[in-house]
Parts: structure tokens; sequence; C-alpha cells
């Protein structure tokens, strides 16, 4: 009841409209609100007046403009970067040690023996191509199988035009044919081009394209990777792991901070690059060390032996350890960024971990932690985290087993798919390098991958040294292979051991972290600010003018609806054309009948129609606002 | 009663458009008025409290709050030319930067020999007379005896001598005599000179050629120092004689020092190379030098992606006195660099796989007024003679190089030819080293202001390179690989080839990352003036209406006060003077005329309407508030009184300015 009755007084309060004129209350406005301009433009003499207003309308239109300048600023998500250096107890970084050298030569002999063979027949062939050489007859005949899928071939390019494209073993099966051959080779030795290698893919020779090398050294260092390759992808897993340097023979010392450690601390990885890798520190399954000391005292220190004999001759030519420094958890891409250490020397690597926080979206495109890349990463099988490198090899292995059917042996496989071999996809190769050249294909992953947020690089102070010296030489060697084969026989040499320091430099971090340069509490303090400045404004006079602003509807409604009324009487009135006949009209014409004009026999009908369209609607509504008015301050009140 | 029309018409103006001065009367009633209508908050307080503690503290208050936004405001400003630092890293395909790669020995020792016989010849008599060392009796024997017969003078003018220094004498090398030492003696290794020691010191003199008593001696503290200091003086002479042509067949080619050459997965050769002669290193090839138009760019980072070429250094081929160690030079720089290889390049070891990883930053710092940076080098009075973009490297050298042409007439070999000039040598100009010296000296103090003038390039390209060393060729491919290396080379060697005349070189990006490092201004004016607005109206609810309101009543309206009193007590005296001369009802008008004058400030201080409170008055001014009048309309809103009452204020003043105007 209470309800209604408030609801009706409400309706009555709307109809009745706030009460003042349009100009009473902008005077009321400008003469009481907090913002400065206005109360100026009233209280002076016209001509100041008419400045204040042009000042006014200035400033309001100044605050307007800088006000989107700031709300574009915010929008725009910029970010203030703030730099940390100093020193700080710090986990140490996984430290990732391989050999240069992926298998023991003579471990995977017994694989490589046919090629081998065949790469020295080729060599020999191109070196000395004088005709009558023994080696030959010596020799058991070699499989060309396997060099007539990929042959090696020589270009001679004196003729620009018409390239003499040579065989190296000319005739294709027999071994006898090779005099003849080997007299069109002298004349390409003389050629500007060197060594080339050509694959054709397997649905026939239209297919095929010729890789050029301006030397032959590449060239056979290429093929002899392209075929070694196809025969180790068919081992299985275990034994290529077999087939690599063992820790035990591998790590020879070790040495963190003031704790011993051994080739057990470290966790072994199968690189496809480098064969049996071991990470010190990855923090798999055990926590990661801090190290809070700076200097190499303090830092890991490794005796290493790469046993350079037992190198495969052809497959590597630089002769060294592959070390690589990353984070806990993630996979040691060496190829991209590992560096060598040197076999007789001392390597001394000073860390200084340089790291940048970024803030992920809207602030940048980066990801936290690989889930929103539309790229399956490969690398998830090895439990490491998201990297942009394993994003861009996870791509292009998608890519190659979707066109080419295979893997490759360099990148892990998705699953139900193998690695490429020559007998089971004899067109891998071709396939493979078209792939590898296509800038398409590297531009799709480019654009598919997306860095992470967090990018921690390691900079590294590299120096070098001798050792071990002339003079310690002998006793280091004895006691170390003393240590390793249980003999008192020198089994090491110069060309095999490395000596590695790993240590935190006196600065051990700079860290580069990002925040948003504009918070909602920076837009609101600026805007508040410019609207002050200008106007000396705060959020309540933006109340107080949308105040107004209803005020204004509020009466602008009225009086629209009161001009309606006014239109809709005059129309009514329009159709009766005389005036209405006023209420003393009318009762006095129930009352005395004789007054009535005359209209004979018309009399019955027209007793009931004349005070209906005598008493108009505006007529109502006026006299209904004299009582309301009562209920003005009531209302009011409230 | 009947006034001209005219007189009717101004009246009316005057109530219609009544001319305003300020409004009020004195300055006091202005400052009053001031405060209590002034949109700033402090002010109102002081004349509203009753107490003068209080009105006093308000006073502390409002000015401490005016001296704090002075100075925060002052702060503002001085710190509106700073910049913040922006990183950003994208991930993208990288332009590949030009690798500029050098022999460490410039020219072919076998082909300078014609040019260089008998400066060698010189120096190894030198190191026999001095330090007993022969390389073999009879070559020695013979030179000598040559060197009898031919002489240089040029080298008898510039030789090496033995210094005694305890009885500052020197031992020439040629004539054997003792002689005292005149001038000033420079020390190369100052410090390390012990003048105790029994030890001689090597060194040389320059003279003044003009001025013969002028004369410096420098001195080394090792015999290997003075030699090659002295061995390059000389080389650069003769070097300086030699057509730039005939420079370049004496260096090496690029089949001569490039074998094999492998980029992004592909093969080159030495197409891919351009040529930059360098006058220190000789003939040094540059890799992707953009000279075709073409910038190469990696798509992807790694070690077989990037350069990798194996470099033929033919150490047999070294000159002894003028580089003593063996290997090549390599610089990693943008196109349009000049590459700066005795400066800051990277040297590469035989025998050895040297893998380079880089790091790509690009830097860019805010120019004036934020930092004192040039963005072209074209506001830098120093001519670019290097034909590449500007750098703080190039500009130096240029200066220095234009100070050398200045000064000593001709230009030091190390350095491009500025227009209409030409190197130095001692047959032209027989003065030089000793000027170029003296200059070198005076550069390296900074007194020739080459280094106040020069100023950093505002944006900059930087590869951060991570060297390591590899044993190469292993053991077991050594065999091969030098066999097909050999083979590579082609005919034009018949020798097999040496390990050590090898160095494979690994050039790539370790990832593709590219950091920005950017600095942004901190502040724009929007930002200021946003700050300023807080400031403003933390302290004191200002705004710039109330500075104009401050102008306006502190300026202008207190000035015309101040011009009206004049003006009035100057029209006073002056009627005074009339009037004392004319009679004395003078007198009495005037006493009239300032009565009601005094009387009006009196009632304006009561009810002047401009005083009432409009916003919250406190207890005891509402009591001195006199009562509102009755409304016809009760809806009728406040503003309507004021704006009323400050008619009636002017209205009471007109009688004043009318009465002036009567005057």
């Amino acid at each position: 009841m209470n309800l209604k009755k408030y609801l009706v007084r409400a309706l009555h309060r709307l109809q009745k409209g706030p009460g003042y004129t349009y100009k009473e209350l902008l005077v009321w406005y400008c003469d009481n609100t907090n913002t400065h301009g206005p109360k100026r433009i009233i209280k002076e003499g016209p001509k100041k007046k008419f400045i204040w207003f042009f000042l006014t309308l200035l400033f309001a239109s100044l605050v307007f403009w800088q006000w989107g300048i700031l709300i574009n600023t915010y929008l725009s998500y910029n970010v203030t970067s703030s730099l940390s250096i100093g020193f700080k107890t710090m986990k140490f970084p996984a430290v990732t040690v391989c050999n240069a050298n992926p298998f023991k030569y003579s471990e995977v002999k017994h694989l490589l023996q046919e090629l081998d063979r065949l790469i020295e027949a080729a060599l020999e062939r191109i070196l000395q191509p004088t005709p009558g050489n023994s080696s030959e007859n010596v020799s058991p005949p070699l499989n060309l199988q396997l060099w007539n899928q990929i042959p090696l071939v020589l270009i001679d390019e004196h003729d620009k035009d018409n390239p003499v494209i040579l065989d190296i073993f000319e005739t294709n099966q027999t071994a006898g044919g090779n005099e003849t051959a080997a007299g069109n080779e002298t004349d390409a030795s003389n050629g500007t081009a060197g060594g080339n290698q050509s694959s054709c893919s397997h649905q026939g020779s239209d297919n095929c394209t010729y890789r050029n090398f301006t030397s032959a050294a590449q060239a056979v260092t290429e093929w002899y990777i392209l075929q070694s390759t196809s025969i180790l992808s068919r081992v299985p897993l275990q034994e290529r792991i077999r087939m690599g340097y063992q820790a035990e023979d591998m790590i020879l010392a070790c040495l963190y901070g003031a704790e011993p450690c051994n080739y057990k601390n470290f966790t072994q990885i199968y690189h496809p690059d480098h064969g049996n890798c071991y990470i010190f520190n990855w923090g798999m399954d055990e926590e990661a060390l801090n190290s809070s000391n700076p200097g190499a005292e303090f830092g890991l220190k490794l005796i290493l032996d790469i046993s350079q004999q037992d190198y495969i001759p052809y497959l590597s030519s630089a002769a060294g350890a592959r070390l690589m420094l990353h984070q806990q958890k993630s996979f040691p891409f060496l190829k991209d960024q590992g560096i060598y250490a040197m076999a007789g020397t001392e390597t001394s690597i000073g860390v200084l971990v340089d790291e940048l926080e970024r803030m992920g979206y809207p602030y940048s495109d980066c990801t936290v932690n690989g889930s929103d890349v539309p790229v399956q990463n490969l690398y998830s099988q090895y439990n490491t985290s998201y990297s942009i490198q394993a994003c861009l090899r996870s791509c292009f292995q998608n890519h190659m087993v979707e066109i080419c059917g295979c893997g490759h042996y360099m990148f892990p496989l998705p699953e139900g798919v193998n690695y490429c071999n020559n007998e089971d996809n004899p067109g891998w190769a071709y396939c493979y390098s078209s792939l590898r050249s296509s800038i398409k294909q590297r531009q799709i992953c480019i654009d598919s991958c997306k860095e992470t947020c967090n990018d921690t690089q390691y900079k590294m102070t590299i120096s070098m040294a001798d050792w071990p010296s002339e003079a310690s030489e002998d006793w280091i060697f004895h006691i170390l292979s003393y240590e390793r084969d249980m003999s008192t026989n020198v089994t090491l040499d110069r060309n095999g051991i490395i000596k590695l320091n790993i240590y935190f430099q006196e600065y051990n971090y700079r860290t580069i972290s990002e925040s948003a340069a504009t918070t909602i509490v920076w837009l609101l303090s600026s805007l508040g600010g410019q609207f002050g400045f200008w106007m000396g404004g705060s959020v309540l006079c933006l109340i107080e003018f949308g105040e107004i602003i209803i005020d204004s509807l509020w009466i602008t409604i009225i009086n629209v609806i009161g001009w309606c009324k006014g239109l809709k009487r005059r129309r009514a009135q329009a159709r009766y054309p005389d005036a209405p006949p006023t209420v003393s009209e009318l009762v006095e014409a129930h009352t005395n009948l004789g007054f009535q004009q005359e209209a004979v026999g018309a009399l019955p009908r027209d007793e009931a129609l004349p005070p209906e369209p005598g008493t108009p609607p505006p007529n109502y509504d006026s006299l209904r606002v004299q009582p309301l008015d009562v209920l003005g301050p009531d209302s009011d009140a409230e | 009663a009947a006034t001209a029309p005219g007189k009717k018409i101004t009246a009316r103006l005057k109530r219609t458009l009544p001319v305003r001065g300020p409004q009020a009367p004195t300055l006091s009633e202005l400052m009053r008025w001031y405060c209590l209508n002034t949109n700033t908050h402090g002010c109102r307080r002081i004349v509203v409290s009753r107490g003068r503690l209080r009105r006093l503290l308000w006073i502390l208050l409002t000015l401490s709050a005016v001296g704090l936004i002075l100075w925060q405001c002052a702060e503002l400003l001085m710190n509106y030319y700073s910049a913040s630092v922006s990183v950003t890293v994208q991930f993208q395909k990288l332009p590949f930067p030009a690798v500029t790669i050098c022999n460490i020995n410039p020219y072919k020792y076998s082909a300078m020999k014609e040019y260089l016989s008998e400066l060698d010849k010189e120096t190894k008599k030198a190191l026999e007379t001095f330090y007993g060392f022969s390389e073999g009796k009879s070559k020695v024997r013979r030179s000598v005896d040559e060197w009898n017969s031919t002489g240089s003078d040029f080298f008898q003018q510039i030789p090496l001598l033995k210094v005694e220094d305890f009885s500052r004498t020197v031992i020439d090398l040629h004539s054997g005599q003792k002689r005292k030492i005149e001038g000033s003696v420079f020390h190369k290794d100052s410090s390390i000179v012990n003048s105790g020691d029994s030890n001689d010191i090597i060194g040389f003199q320059l003279c003044d050629a003009n001025n013969s008593s002028e004369c410096a001696l420098y001195t080394f503290s090792s015999g290997v120092n003075a030699i090659q200091e002295w061995y390059k003086l000389h080389y650069m002479n003769i070097m300086a004689q030699i057509p730039l042509e005939t420079k370049e067949k004496l260096s090496y080619s690029a089949d001569d020092l490039l074998l094999t050459c492998f980029f992004d997965g592909l093969s080159c050769d030495k197409r891919h190379f351009t040529r930059f002669h360098h006058p220190l290193h000789g003939n040094c090839y540059t890799f992707n030098s953009g000279q075709n138009g073409t910038i190469l760019s990696t798509s992807t980072g790694g070690s077989e992606y990037g350069l990798q070429v194996v470099l033929y250094i033919d150490e047999a081929d070294y000159n002894p006195f003028l580089v003593t160690s063996t290997g090549a030079k390599i610089i990693v720089h943008d196109q349009n660099e000049y590459p700066f290889i005795e400066d800051i390049g990277t040297e590469i070891e035989t025998a050895a796989a040297t893998s380079i990883g880089m790091h790509f930053t690009r830097s860019r710092k805010l120019s004036k007024p934020y930092s004192d940076c040039t963005e072209t080098g074209a506001d830098i009075p120093v001519e670019n003679l290097y034909n590449k973009s500007y750098s703080l490297q190039i500009c130096l050298h240029s200066c220095f190089q234009k100070a050398m042409v200045d000064s000593c007439g001709c230009a030091q070999y190390a350095q491009p030819l500025p227009a209409g000039a030409e190197y130095c040598n001692y047959k032209k100009n027989p003065n030089w080293m000793y000027c170029y010296y003296r200059l070198h000296e005076k550069f390296v103090k900074e007194q020739l202001g080459c280094q106040q003038i020069c100023k950093d390039a505002c944006s900059f390209k930087e590869w951060a390179l991570t060297t390591s060393i590899a044993q190469w060729p292993s053991t077991v491919s050594e065999d091969w690989m030098l066999r097909v290396l050999s083979w590579d080379k082609g005919q034009k060697l018949n020798k097999k080839l040496n390990k050590t005349d090898l160095a494979n070189l690994m050039v790539f990006y370790k990832d593709l990352n590219e950091r920005f490092i950017s600095e942004n201004p901190a502040n724009t004016l929007v930002i200021l003036l946003s700050n300023f607005g807080g400031q403003l109206g933390l302290w004191m609810s200002c705004s710039v209406v109330c500075v104009i309101e401050i102008v306006e009543v502190f300026f202008i309206d207190s000035l015309s006060i101040v011009m009206r009193r004049q003006w009035q007590r100057a029209k006073k005296w002056w009627n005074g003077r009339k009037r004392a001369g004319s009679g004395k009802a003078g007198s009495g008008k005037a006493g009239s005329g300032k009565a009601p004058q005094a009387g009006d400030v009196e009632r304006q201080g009561h009810d002047n309407p401009v005083c009432i409170d409009e916003d919250l008055p406190t207890f005891t001014t509402a009591l001195r508030l006199p009562l509102p009048r009755d409304s016809p309309l009760p809806r009728t809103p406040p503003p309507n009184y004021s704006t009323l009452r400050l008619e009636t204020a002017f209205t009471e003043q007109l009688p004043d300015t009318l009465e002036l105007g009567q005057h």
C-alpha cells in the first residue's frame, strides 16, 4: 500500500517536472558548480562574461582533447623496463656436455664400413685422377647401391650454358669401367666448379636437383652426413646410446664448489647431432643447485676426455667438446647456442645471467608456457619446457612428416611415424632438401611460433689457456688414466683432454623486467590532473553536470508532452469550431433545459452527446495540478 | 531634468553595458573580495577565520601550500626531459650482418720485396748491432755490405738509437757516435722506464726539419716495441708512395684468401664477397656488403645456417717485422658502417674452427634535448671522409685527418684522403713524422677538440659475439681434409696445404631474437599538465582559472585601483591648487567629496554582499549574516540573488565613478 502510494507520488513528481526553467537551471548550475569557470560567467559583467564563457568552453574542449590522448595512451599498453644488476644467490645453470663426434668409430665401424670404402674410393678418384691406380684392384667391390641413390658428381662449368656433369664412378655397375671415367675427371678438376651432389626423388629422373658446392670438402661432408643419417636411423635407440660415449669414459673429474661430484650427477640425454650428452644440474628429478659465491673457486670444474682418436673421420672435422649452458628443465639446442671447448686447453667460462621478464598479452605478444602456440611441441616427450627453438624444430618435423611421410633423424618423432631411411623412403633426401631450402616453410614456422615471455640468456666470458702444462702433464695423465682404466699405462693424451671451469661472475645477473607504464590508477590520476588543471573539477563535478543534463532532459520531456497535449487540444478544438462549453455552462445545461438551443426532433440524441466532446482532456490535467501542489513539498522532502 | 539625448544614451549604455573596473574601491577591499570569491581554498579561510592565531595559521598554511606547489611544479618541469627505456624482443627473420675478413698480414711479403728490401736490411742491421742477433751470418754480412753501398738518407734521418739514460747520451746505429741529446724525451711506456736500470733503452728521435733544435726522442722499454714502431713508421712512408691499384695487386686476392664458403645451407663463392682495401690490412673481403642491392637474411638460427668459410692464411709469406701474429681478423658490422678492423676486429686462429655466435641488439637514443647525440651526423662540423654512415669513430678519425692536413700539409696513411690532399711521405714532406707524432699526442690528450666536437650516434646496431674455438681438422680427419682442400685450391698451389695455413670460421645467429632497446620520452605535455593539475588541485584546489583570476586581480585590478587612486589624488591636488588660487570655497567641497567615500567603505565592510559566504558559514560568520530577504518565488535558486547583489554592489559604486566623470 505504502509502495503504491510512493509510486503514485513519484509519478506525480515526474509529471510535475523539476519546477524551474532552463535559464534558472543554468544559472543555478553555474553559480553552484564546483568547476571553476562557470561561476565567473554569471558573476561578471557582459564583456567579461563573454570572455569567461569563451575561456570555459576552451578549457572544457582542452580537457576533453587531452583526455582523449590519455585514454589512447592507456589503451596502447606501453611498458616501462627496469634494469637491475648485481649478485645474488642464483640457480646454477644446467650444463650440457657432449662430444663433437656422436659415436665411437670403433663401435659403428661395421655399419659405416661400406660407406667409408665408397667415399675413400671416390676421394681417390677426385684427388688422383691419373689412371693406373692400383688401390682399386686390392679392395673388394664397392657397394654401389648406396651410391646410385645419391651420387656425387663433378660439374664442369667452363661452358656456362652447357655444364658437363660427370659421375665420379662413370659406369654404373661394373667396377672395371673406371679408366674411362678417370680421363674425364682431369678436365673437371681444371674447371671452376668443385664437387657436387645430386639427389633425385624416387618418382623418376626428371625430378632431380643438383646441390652445388664450390668446395669438394663441403660436398663430401654433406654427402656423408646424408648417407650416414640414413644408415644410423635404422639402428634402435638403445643401440645408438651404447655406441656413443659413456659418462664414465667421458667425465673424468668433477667438482662443484668444494663438493666432489662424478658422472652419476649427470643426466644422460640422447642428442641426434652429438650422440650421448650429459647434463649437470638439469633439475628434473632433484632440486637445482644454487651458487651463492662468485668466482672460479665456487663453480663447476670438469675434466673431460673426448678421445679424438676414435672420431668418425668424415662426419665431423672439428674436434672438441660441445657444451651449453641453459635453464633447468629446458632442452639443450647445441647447434644453436652451444660453444666449443678445445682439446688440450683449460676453458674458463664466466657466466652472467641475462634475464628478460616480459608482460604477456596485451602488452606484448609472447607466450608463458607455449600452450597457446598452434604447433605440437615434440620436445615435450623429454619433459622440457617450451622454447622457441623447440617450436621451430617441431614445426619443421611436422611439415616433414606431412610432406615426406617420415621424420628427420635430427628431430624427435611424432607418434606413429618412423625416421626416414633410404630403403623405406627412397626419395626422402630430395624431399628434405627441398623442404629445408623452402623459404615459405620457414616463414610459416616463424609466424606460428611465439617467443617465451621470460627470456634467459647466459652471457659467457670465455678465456682459454693451455692445459695441462708441460711440467704437470705426466702426472696428470697418469692419475687420470689410472682412475679411469685402472691401468698404469697412460691412456690419455693432449688431443683428448679438456678442462672446464664454469662459474658466476662478480655480477651474476642482469634482469630487465617490464611493468605496465600506464595503469588504471595512472589513467585516473592523469584524467583528474587534467580536469583539475584546466577547470578545477573532479568526478563530483561530472556528476553535477550529469544531474543538470537529466534535469534539462526532464524539462524538455515535460515541455514536449505539454506541447503535444496542446497540439491535440488545438486539434480537438479545431473539430468543434465553437469554444467548448465551460463547466458552468454544462451544469446550467443540465439544470436549465430551457436555456438550451432549440434543435427540434434531435433532442433525445443530442442529450447524450454534448458532455463528452465538450470536456477536453487537458483541462483535467491542469485541474489535477492544483491539488498536487500540496503534495509537492512532501515529495521534495523525500 | 532635460538632459541632452546623447548623455541619456551614454547613461543608458553605462547601465546596460557598465564599464567595470575593479570591483572594490581600495586595495584591501579588492583583496578581501578576492579571498572570499576565489576558487582556491586557503585564501577564503584567512578572511573568514576569526581570531588572530587562527588567521595566522591559515596564512601560514596557504603560503606553504603555494610554496609546495611552486617547488613541485619546478621539479616536474626539470624532469620533463627525461627518458624512459623500453626493451622489446622480437623473434623474426633477421638481416645477416656484413662480415669483413682480412688476413692479418696486409701484403704478400714475396711481392713486397722490391719495396721493402732496404728497410728490412736496415732492421736486420739494427738487430745485429744492438742485440747481436743474426739470422744467418752470410746473409747479414751481405746485407751490411749492400747497405754501405746504397745507403738511404731517409733511414739516416730517423735512425734507431740506443739511449744510455744515465748520461742522456745516445749511440747512433750508423755512425756509432755518442752524442748528447737535447729536447724533450718521450717514453712510449713511460711508467715502466727505470732510469737507474743498467738496461739500455732503444728508441728513435724525430726532429723538426725546419728547426733542428726541436727534437723529440721516443723511447720504449722493450726493443720489440721500438723496432716494430720504427719499422711501421718507415713502412708507412714507403706504402704512401705506392698507388692504390698496385697495392691491391700486391695484396691477397679473393681466390687466395677464401677456400670454401657456405651460407645458409648453400654454397657460395667469391662473388658474394666485396673487396675493400684497408690501408693497414691490405685487401679485406666483405661478405654480404649489400653493394649489389640485396642484403641476405637468415630465418633459422644455428651454426648450419650461418656463414662458414675456410680461409687460407699463407703463413710463409708473412712480413716478419710488421706483423708478429698469424691468423685472420674479422669484424661483424652493419652494411652502412665502416669496418674499423684495426680497432675492433676479432682475431681468428689458424688450425682451429672458430665458431662465433651472434646476438643482435638494436639501440636507439633520443636526440636533443634528451641527450647529446646526433641522428645523421649532419650537424657535426667535421667532414665525413669515409663515405659510410656516421659513427663516433668515423668522426674522430676524420677530425684527426683534417687536423693533420691543416698542420702538416699531408694526410696520414691509415685514414682516407680528404679532397685535394695526398698521403705523407718523406720525399715530399720530410717533416711529417715529427708533426704527426706531435699532433697525435695532442689528439690523445684531447687538445685538438675532436672529442668535444664529435658526438655519438643516436641509433646503433650491435652484434654481441660469443667466440669459441675447437681443434680443426681433427686428427683423424686431417688427412683427407687437407687433401681435398688442396684439390679445391686447384693447380695454382703446387704444394700440399699445411693445417697451420688454414682457419675455419663459422659466423651464425645464436637465436633470431632481436633486442631493441629504445628510449622514449618519459613525459609528454599532456602528462606534464596533468601532473601540474594534480599538484595544484592537491594543495589548493587551484586550476588555470585560478591563475587567470590571480592575474586579473593582482595585476590588472590592483593596478587599475592604484592608477585610479593616483588619478584621483592628482586631480584633487590639481583642484586644490586651482581652488587655492581662486578662493576658499574649494576646500569645503573637497571635504564633502571625501566623506561619502569613507562612508561607502564602511558600509561595504559590513554589508558588502559579496562578503557573504555562499558555502558553509562558520557559526560566527553565520551570526553576522544579514537575514535572507523574503523571496517572492520559493523556487528561484540562490544564484539570482548573488547576481542581483553584484548589481547593487556596482550601482553603489557607480556614483563614485560618475562623480569622477563629472569632475
